[in-house]
């Protein structure tokens, strides 16, 4: 017994580094068969890297997929000399299939039609000035749009339209972007010719507007086409907050003559917005944003725009659309002016005298959809003038009809009550408008490529 | 002062040293636009990972909202994961408008999980949208095909290494262990699907090929006769009549499908509707990557029976 003990004993004293042994040769195996798979997966990846002609292009191509990563740079913040590396710039393009454009098109066509008083056509007071009881082609767009290259993004739309009653349509450059994405600390740069992003409304192209036409505010205020500016903005939305907030800071020439005018970026339009989004619930939430544009007019004197805009929308889960949508939006105008002084009443101004003319106008809306290819609504409107005494208030209710999501028929009434008579003193046929009863149609049609937009 | 002024710079440059460190146990966070996408991204990724998804199974991906709170998760992401083939491209405006240098178009932070798929229903004739709703890259639906799970962890696993390639090793091990417990639910699965194998389903939208493809069913019609476009009452008529015809049992719809619709047309023909988990979460008891398909497995096994 106690010799087998001992053999027992010895044959365990001998095994034990015996069987270190073979793990420590286990281990080193595992540690070389690691290193032989990391070796023919990084080949892999350099060899997936290279294009293939036989193989389909990718739905996205996301060339990163291929460039072996840099472990010197795992999971450390981005830096901006990280963001400064190469990006393989044209491998976004060699996954692309021979004839594929390289950027995306779209085509929106809105089509109008207004129908008024006599009186109204006559003294040009309609909502659509000088094509009163006309249907015509409000805005043709054409826009291109895509990655520059991984660091840009570009983004063009010429619009054609008319602006006047007759065969001849204008042809105009509505926005022209360049993007700059890949900016570090969330940060971007936007420059070009844009529609400015002050307020929520201001951005967005007529043919995507909820209304047949933009609310008198803004056309009081920034003029029919709103605020359409060229300059730079860049947008800053900081990671820390609970919310997401979006600042934005611009620079523009200030080239809009109903509320700025001077034109130079040496004395620029500057503009500002922060805009903050909070999710009520899974279907409820609110968007809250603060706009400010300040630049000088023609005259070289001041004009201050402060803005305000609520938007909050009900989608019930799994609806494709809104059910309830709430909105309103606000300009309060600070301009300064200059007043003719006529001391001796002989019609000559003697002195000029600068005065301070502070204006508001607002709207509110409300829009119900209770199923996909119906919507109603209504929107109130009711604005000072930004320089001339009085006021308007107008209410507009409508009804949407969308056969699919590319195609849409609006019908609207809007009935204007002006404070005073719009007399039409340059036709002078005497037509004068204060009361204005207008029935207003809109199609709207989309070809081919359209993104999505934000809430 | 000057001592107080070295001492907070050695602290600085202490808390700089030791920063990357840190960083390093930092969890990934990773955005996915889809719940079945984060269902497979949890499962690669494990304890190394945070995971959110920008929308919920009873939502419709084509046509997500855009919420800019989708924006500030993208902000704080490290990575996104996108189904691709068109179904979420909405998440290029969110991805947008969240200024992640990371996630750009070309950005390393990009997971496209379609990538390598064998899609269906590739359009072989010229498209447009008189079409309706047409995907021009082939059926999108693919992400709760069991079948093709090894493909799309494996785009995973491929993405997430990108950003933190010293946790490749843990994601692959990761992977084989969800992919061997996915081979014996998948031994399961074709079992119990076995005595309906061949049968003639109709479905709402073209959600479900992938699916019945893999266990031998067959879509015999679609109540939209264009895909996103409400069907007409004609076609309505027609699918009635081939169900009667064809004896075909059920409807299979999603949640955010016009389900007293198909209940009608169900009723009319002598056939049954069934909302199916046409994602994670998109009905109760579906609340992962298992117990979605878990779920459809029941539903049409003891439907076709």
């Amino acid at each position: 017994m106690r010799a087998f003990a001992l053999t027992v004993v010895a044959l365990l004293l001998v095994a034990t580094p015996a069987l270190a042994q073979d793990a420590s040769a286990l281990r080193r195996e595992i540690e070389q068969l690691r290193q032989q798979l990391q070796g023919l997966t990084e080949r892999l990846q350099r060899l997936e890297a290279q294009p293939s002609p036989a193989a389909p292009p990718p739905a996205q191509p996301t060339p990163a997929a291929q460039a072996p990563s840099n472990p010197s740079t795992q999971m450390t913040p981005v830096s901006p000399t990280e963001l400064a590396r190469p990006r393989q710039p044209f491998s976004l393009y060699q996954q692309r299939g021979a004839g594929q454009l390289l950027f995306d098109i779209g085509i929106a066509g809105d089509f109008v039609g207004n129908l008024t008083q006599k009186n109204v056509e006559k003294a040009g007071g309609g909502t659509f000035a000088g094509r009163e009881n006309r249907f015509f082609p409000r805005e043709i767009e054409l826009a291109l749009f895509g990655q520059i290259d991984p660091y840009a993004r570009g983004e063009l739309r010429i619009e054609s339209g008319e602006e006047a009653p007759g065969d001849e349509m204008t042809v105009h450059l509505a926005e022209a972007t360049l993007t700059l994405m890949t900016l570090p600390y969330g940060t971007q740069v936007k420059l070009g010719q844009m529609r400015n992003r002050f307020g929520w409304s201001n951005a967005v192209h007529e043919h995507d507007l909820p209304w047949v036409d933009r609310p008198d505010v803004y056309r009081v205020f920034l003029g029919e086409e709103g605020l359409v500016e060229k300059g730079a903005e860049a947008t800053w939305v900081p990671d820390f907050l609970p919310f997401y907030l979006h600042v934005l800071g611009g620079l523009f020439n200030g080239d809009n003559e109903t509320a700025f005018g001077r034109g130079r970026i040496n004395h620029p339009l500057a503009t500002g917005r922060v805009m903050a989004f909070f999710d009520l619930t899974d279907t409820m939430a609110l968007q809250v944003g603060a706009s400010l544009a300040n630049g000088e007019t023609a005259e070289r004197l001041r004009s201050t725009l402060l803005g305000y805009d609520l938007k909050f929308k009900y989608r019930p889960d799994g609806w494709l659309h809104p059910l309830l949508t709430l909105a309103s939006e606000g300009i309060y105008s600070i301009r300064r002016v200059e007043r003719g002084l006529d001391f001796d009443g002989d019609g000559i101004f003697d002195a000029f005298q600068k005065q301070t003319k502070n204006r508001f106008g607002w709207y509110a809306t409300a829009e119900l959809q209770p199923w996909r290819r119906w919507s109603f609504g209504a929107r109130y409107d009711a604005t000072q003038y930004p320089v001339a005494p009085g006021w308007q208030w107008a209410v507009e209710p409508y009804v949407s009809f969308y056969p699919s999501e590319f195609l849409r028929f609006r019908l609207a009434y809007k009935h204007t009550d002006k404070s005073h008579r719009d007399v039409s003193d340059l036709l002078g046929n005497g037509g004068s408008s204060r009361l204005v009863d207008e029935l207003l149609f809109q199609a709207t049609f989309i070809l081919g490529a359209h993104p999505a937009h934000p809430f | 002062m000057v001592r107080r002024l070295m001492l907070f710079v050695t602290f600085a440059a202490m808390a700089a040293a030791l920063a990357p460190g840190a960083q390093a146990a930092r969890k990934l966070r990773v955005i996915t636009t889809i719940p079945d996408l984060k269902s497979l991204t949890e499962a690669v990724g494990g304890d190394l990972v945070d995971v959110e998804s920008l929308t919920r199974g009873t939502q419709n991906f084509h046509e997500a909202e855009v919420r800019p709170s989708m924006m500030l998760k993208l902000r704080r992401a490290d990575a996104v994961v996108e189904n691709g083939l068109g179904l979420d491209a909405w998440a290029d405006v969110a991805i947008a408008g969240a200024n992640n240098a990371e996630l750009a178009p070309g950005g390393r932070g990009r997971i496209d999980i379609s990538r390598g798929i064998e899609v269906l229903e590739v359009p072989t004739t010229r498209v447009d949208r008189s079409m309706g709703d047409v995907h021009p890259q082939g059926n999108p639906h693919f992400s709760l095909d069991p079948g093709l799970a090894s493909a799309i962890t494996q785009n995973i696993v491929d993405g997430l290494a990108r950003i933190a390639p010293e946790n490749r090793a843990a994601f692959e091990t990761n992977r084989r262990n969800f992919l061997a417990k996915l081979e014996g639910r998948m031994a399961q699965w074709l079992k119990a699907m076995e005595p309906v194998k061949g049968s003639k389903v109709v479905v709402f939208h073209p959600v479900y090929i992938y699916f019945l493809t893999r266990f031998g069913l067959v879509q015999a019609a679609a109540l939209e006769d264009r895909p996103g476009i409400p069907p007409s009452p004609q076609h309505l008529v027609n699918v009635i009549r081939q169900i009667k015809e064809e004896r075909i049992k059920v409807i299979l719809v999603e949640p955010w499908n016009d389900v007293k619709l198909a209940n009608r047309v169900a009723e009319e023909a002598g056939a049954k509707a069934f909302v199916m988990a046409s994602a994670v979460g998109a009905v109760k008891g579906a609340d992962n990557y298992f117990a979605a398909i878990d779920y459809n497995i029941t539903t049409l096994s003891n439907a076709l029976r």
